[in-house]
């Protein structure tokens, strides 16, 4: 870091409320947008809870059905919508700008605004419960003819509709704002084959939301259009159809699943990356398989249809079975990231090892399912709940995880309490897979999803009751991890700039980073900046190797 | 009537949708040890100790493996769909002329089974109905709904299929196994969704006689 300070040229930050309501830097949009996700996690939380409770014992009278059919659907929508996808946009408004030695994001108005839709629709969602017939109640696939005004009057499905349709918006625009920033924001040096991985998974990101996203908003009018407006889009008696439904929805539907894994592949390639002390295996492999992975998933919608008898089962079989491929490479390259490493097991790396433990049980169960014969049980039981709370819980939210005690102390400055965080990992590992291995067992035996309750008969009782012990486990963890939070802050251990010996270019500035992100930038000559710097002999390697004179 | 428990698999079609299940099974869990067992081989083996401070090697890339692991799942997959695809098409054949020929309709909340030149049995959640068949001779279910999507779903034959309105679809049912079955509602329609039951009761073919018999008299 030879050059000298640049001298200042923006105002004093001001750290008050009305700032924080005007900001359009990035780095204040994302803890925006990573805080009011954690806030619907706590609610969705809560009503995952309620979900448990319930089906603890057979028969039980706590909730009736149509106020547990709102909690699911809430439960859903929210984790889905509201949670997973859009803390990892947050995470990205925070980092792709200073993963790539830019000073802000391309369009920060445009960013600020996609925020504030994201959380008034979040609002608007959750707001339908307040009323007359309470929150929408049609679950998060909202299937027609269920979904229509004559099956569903109550305003909460046109809350649902309506917000919804401003978080989708929302997230188009913010994939917009990240393909910009990093395809023309990069700083010098920073080439195309040196963006980190989590850059790289969010490119891919983006572009399905491209492609996936303006069917949902589409769908979203036309369910609108029918319920408001007497559109008769999917009424059969006038041409529609309720499978025409399924195919809109699923369009976007299948692609958003990916829209909530790959970002979490960035994070867990950052985190095994630095805490093995060795660059991310298989580079060039990992940024193919996630395009290949976001292609072939515009391929494979129908998948969630083979119980129509309407849909070329086969065709969307396959497709499905090849996504295992590039998802296969994944694995590997992360395991050789491992192999000859110096591994230190800190909270983010205990994460990543259990999203890695728990994703291999839902991809391989993804495998299953997407066989035709075996989806012919699994359908809407309580084996698909299993295998896609292992891949969007086990999965995505143990990467959640292992982002937020990664990039915790780059954000507020401050380390949290690694032993607490420790603690933590073991009892949401350990509860996460109590709650959902019984599940494939009960959607094996024939206990469908989205039942308020069961009888009294064969393995269900005793599977059930296991899994709400382990949603209790998992209820204590996340009460520690707040815990964990309020501890920490009371401490401020400091955390400086590079509290992980890390590589890429968010730790080479302070922490929290200037409004402006970099004083300085290091000279940028690989994928791992900072490791070029800590190691100035492997540097000339690494100039030889790439032609520079 | 069978618990639900492990499945008994009560028809012909059943035990291939099994044979499915348990190829896909065995595949998966020998996929997940050795992948999970590589996890942790590496996750233990480099931890970072005194002996092993710092890391061996900065290697990252090794075309041979990386190309392996890229055609050893594709080849895999590719066997998976030879599977599927063989046990799919058995599974869905429908036979020509079907002894036994029953339209379904679905509605919130229950079922109307209608069988072609016999009965008309209806229930709903306070009685659900119930549908008999005869041993070994195959039946085929044409399935429908008059509101919203629900799903004829009989957990102990590993089969559902969709009643979509406006839509009908049909399979076949081969019943190997006599006893009663429970059936239910596999797509989510709503209130009564968790209840929304019925029976299958398979009985020999000379009782399915008297059945019929004894139904026309009523």
């Amino acid at each position: 870091m030879s050059a000298a300070a640049l001298p200042r040229v923006t105002a004093p930050e001001r750290h008050d409320i009305l700032s924080w309501i005007t900001t359009t830097d990035h780095k204040r949009i994302g803890i925006l947008y990573m805080g009011t996700t954690m806030l619907f996690m706590l609610v969705a939380g809560l009503l995952a809870m309620a979900i448990r409770t319930q089906l603890a014992r057979p028969g039980e009278t706590l909730i009736d059905a149509h106020t547990y059919n709102q909690i699911f659907t809430l439960h859903g929508t929210a984790m889905i919508f509201l949670v997973i996808a859009p803390f990892a946009l947050g995470l990205a408004n925070y980092l792709i700008p200073l993963q790539i030695g830019a000073p802000d994001m391309a369009f920060p108005r445009l960013n600020a605004t996609s925020y504030w839709m994201f959380l008034f629709g979040g609002l608007i969602v959750f707001g339908g419960a307040a009323t007359n017939e309470g929150a929408a109640a049609a679950g998060w696939t909202s299937y027609v003819p269920l979904s229509e005004i004559s099956i569903s009057s109550g305003l909460g499905q046109d809350f649902w509709i309506v917000g919804l349709a401003m978080v989708s918006v929302a997230s188009i625009i913010t994939a917009l704002n990240f393909v910009t920033t990093a395809f023309i924001f990069r700083a010098p040096g920073m080439t195309m084959w040196r963006l980190p991985i989590f850059t790289w998974e969010m490119i891919a990101t983006a572009l399905l939301i491209f492609m996936a996203f303006p069917s949902l908003t589409a769908t979203l009018l036309m369910l609108f259009v029918d319920r408001r407006l007497g559109g008769h889009v999917f009424d059969p008696a006038y041409g529609g159809s309720a499978i025409l439904y399924q195919h809109l929805f699923w369009f976007f539907g299948h692609p958003e699943v990916y829209v909530l894994i790959l970002p979490y592949f960035g994070v867990i390639s950052e985190v095994i990356s630095t805490f093995s002390g060795r660059p991310m295996f298989g580079y060039t492999g990992m940024v193919l398989a996630a395009f290949a992975i976001a292609g072939l998933s515009m391929g494979v919608w129908a998948h969630h249809m083979f119980t129509t008898g309407a849909v070329n089962n086969p065709f969307f079989s396959f497709v499905s079975f090849l996504i295992a491929v590039p998802t296969g490479i994944k694995f590997f390259n992360w395991i050789c990231t491992m192999w000859g490493g110096a591994i230190r097991y800190t909270t983010p790396m205990l994460y990543a090892i259990g999203f890695l433990m728990n994703f291999l049980l839902g991809g391989v169960t993804g495998v299953m399912v997407a066989s035709p014969p075996v989806d012919f049980q699994a359908q809407d039981s309580y084996f698909v709940v299993a295998h896609f709370h292992y891949t969007i819980a086990g999965g995505s939210l143990f990467a959640l995880l292992a982002a937020v005690y990664y990039w915790w102390p780059k954000v507020f400055g401050w380390m949290l309490d690694e032993r607490l965080g420790k603690i933590g990992f073991w009892l949401t590992f350990v509860g996460f897979n109590v709650t959902f291995m019984p599940m494939f067992f009960m959607g094996l035996f024939g206990m469908p999803r989205r039942a308020y309750t069961y009888a009294d008969a064969g393995a269900l009782p005793a599977l059930n009751l296991t899994a709400t012990v382990g949603s209790y486990l998992m209820l204590i963890a996340a009460l520690l991890f707040v815990a964990n939070i309020i501890v920490s802050a009371r401490r401020r251990v400091p955390a400086g700039n590079d509290p992980w010996d890390a590589n890429t270019l968010e730790w080479a500035t302070t922490s929290p980073p200037p409004e402006h992100n970099f004083e300085s930038l290091p000279p940028i000559r690989s994928a791992r900046p900072l490791w070029d710097l800590k190691h100035p002999r492997s540097q000339a390697v690494v100039v030889k190797v790439a032609g520079a004179p | 009537m069978y618990p639900p428990t492990w499945p008994a698999l009560g028809t012909t079609q059943s035990q291939a949708l099994a044979d499915d299940w348990k190829i896909f099974t065995y595949a998966a869990l020998a996929v997940a040890l050795l992948v999970w067992g590589l996890i942790a081989f590496a996750a233990l083996r480099f931890r970072r100790t005194a002996r092993n401070a710092q890391p061996r090697s900065q290697r990252d890339t090794n075309g041979p493996l990386e190309i392996a692991w890229t055609v050893a799942p594709l080849v895999l997959v590719i066997v998976l769909f030879g599977v599927t695809y063989h046990i799919e098409n058995d599974v869905e054949r429908l036979a020509p002329n079907a002894p036994v020929q029953i339209a379904v309709n679905a509605y919130r909340w229950g079922w109307t089974f209608r069988y072609l030149h016999g009965p008309t049995i209806n229930g709903n959640l306070n009685a659900p109905p119930e549908m008999v068949l005869p041993l070994g001779q195959t039946t085929e279910i044409t399935v429908s709904s008059s509101d919203v999507i629900h799903s004829f779903w009989i957990p102990d034959m590993l089969f559902k299929r969709d009643a979509i309105p406006g839509r009908v679809s049909s399979f076949d049912l081969t019943p190997s196994k006599p006893g009663t079955f429970l059936g239910r509602c596999g797509e989510f329609c709503g209130l009564g969704h968790a209840t929304m039951a019925f029976r299958v009761r398979i009985v020999s073919p000379s009782e399915y006689q008297h059945w019929l018999a004894y139904e026309a008299t009523q």
